[in-house]
């Protein structure tokens, strides 16, 4: 049976509220990577961390909380640009939910 | 460095494990790019499928193993790495919806074990995490595993089959029923006792397993083989009434825990 009819037979509600779970779910998990020997999570605190230096090597804890010796500029890079393509996919589904009904 | 997944099927009078561990052994392929091989039994072997499975490892499995639907065949699970024929292998259940490449990851981020710490339900999101007992640990989850060939892990295998061979003892120790046997509290238990009583957070899949529970229902939104979206029912208790939701997700790995409910997938994809 096609999945809309189930949905229409059921009277069922879509679920902002665990629509908005699954996606903070799917999208954490994106934000997660390893580099230069660490594992780092793209998020505001990690990169703003980075941009309070300018030297080009900086000791920083990642997410196993070990001390780590990276290129900032490279880690910088790389966190960006993951951070900014996961928030946009994110955003993007989430706009797409929240005009089901 | 080769690379592959590994599945454990053998089936029950009442579920074809052997057909789910061919569905997800071709999303495996498909998502993951990782050849596939399945440890299985000389009666759950389906020879009308065309598929191949890059190694068919047959043993006789321990079927001393029961839970309140029947006989439930999942011992011997720490085999899988003296069976596995690939340097890094994914250890997967066979109820897992592999629909993502995400799994890879797991292979940048280990050292050479891991496996997941803590769950998320997908329609309740406030779920607590299970634990041993109220007097042990947190569960530890054998659903995911990523493992390579060392030492280390080798050692983690060998605690895991310890606790199965002993899993009475454990459960009289850690407060838990030990009539059915878990591999994912043999798991809790093996990799403590392998890391000298600490959880490093090393071997720790840094997201959250996403289950589907019991009372939920997943449908596949298409019939296309490999198919990315489904729509997740949910029964929601309300003072006194049932109240129907549903969300849809997509690009997202998850493991259904209502069997019947996967049984029921697959035949669509």
């Amino acid at each position: 049976m096609d999945i809309n009819t189930i949905l229409a037979d059921a009277k069922a509600r879509f679920s902002h509220n665990s629509a908005k779970h699954y996606l903070k779910e799917k999208y954490n998990s994106k934000l997660t990577f390893a580099d230069q020997g660490g594992l780092w999570k793209a998020d505001k605190e990690t990169i703003s961390a980075l941009n309070a230096f300018d030297s080009e090597k900086v000791v920083i804890m990642d997410t196993f909380e070990n001390p780590v010796e990276v290129d900032r500029k490279e880690l910088l890079r790389k966190l960006t640009s993951i951070y900014s393509e996961t928030m946009s996919a994110w955003v993007a589904e989430l706009k797409e939910l929240e005009g089901k009904r | 460095m080769t690379k592959g997944a590994i599945l454990f099927a053998f089936n029950s009078p009442k579920f074809d494990y052997y057909a789910m561990a061919e569905h997800t052994a071709k999303r495996i392929n498909h998502f993951l790019d990782l050849p596939v091989t399945i440890v299985t039994d000389e009666s759950s072997l389906d020879s009308k499928t065309a598929y191949q499975f890059d190694n068919t490892i047959i043993i006789e499995p321990d079927r001393d193993n029961r839970r309140d639907w029947g006989v439930w065949i999942n011992k011997g699970r720490y085999q899988a790495y003296e069976m596995s024929p690939y340097d890094e292998t994914l250890l997967l259940d066979v109820d897992y919806m592999v629909n993502s490449n995400k799994l890879l990851t797991c292979f940048e981020l280990y050292d050479d074990f891991c496996c997941h710490d803590t769950t998320s339900f997908a329609m309740h999101p406030k779920a607590a995490q299970e634990v041993l007992s109220g007097f042990s640990f947190n569960t530890l989850w054998a659903t995911a595993v990523a493992f390579k060939k060392t030492d280390r892990a080798k050692q983690i295998f060998d605690a895991l089959e310890m606790v199965q061979k002993n899993f009475a003892h454990y459960a009289n120790i850690h407060h838990f029923i030990s009539n059915t046997f878990r591999n994912d509290y043999a798991l809790t238990l093996a990799l403590r006792l392998a890391n000298g009583h600490t959880l490093p957070k090393r071997d720790i899949i840094p997201w959250n397993l996403f289950h589907i529970g019991k009372n939920t229902t997943v449908y596949a939104n298409n019939d296309d083989e490999f198919n990315t979206e489904y729509t997740i029912l949910f029964d929601n208790w309300q003072r006194g009434k049932i109240r129907k939701e549903y969300i849809t997700v997509k690009d997202m790995d998850f493991h259904v825990m209502n069997k019947e409910n996967f049984a029921e997938l697959i035949k669509h994809g």
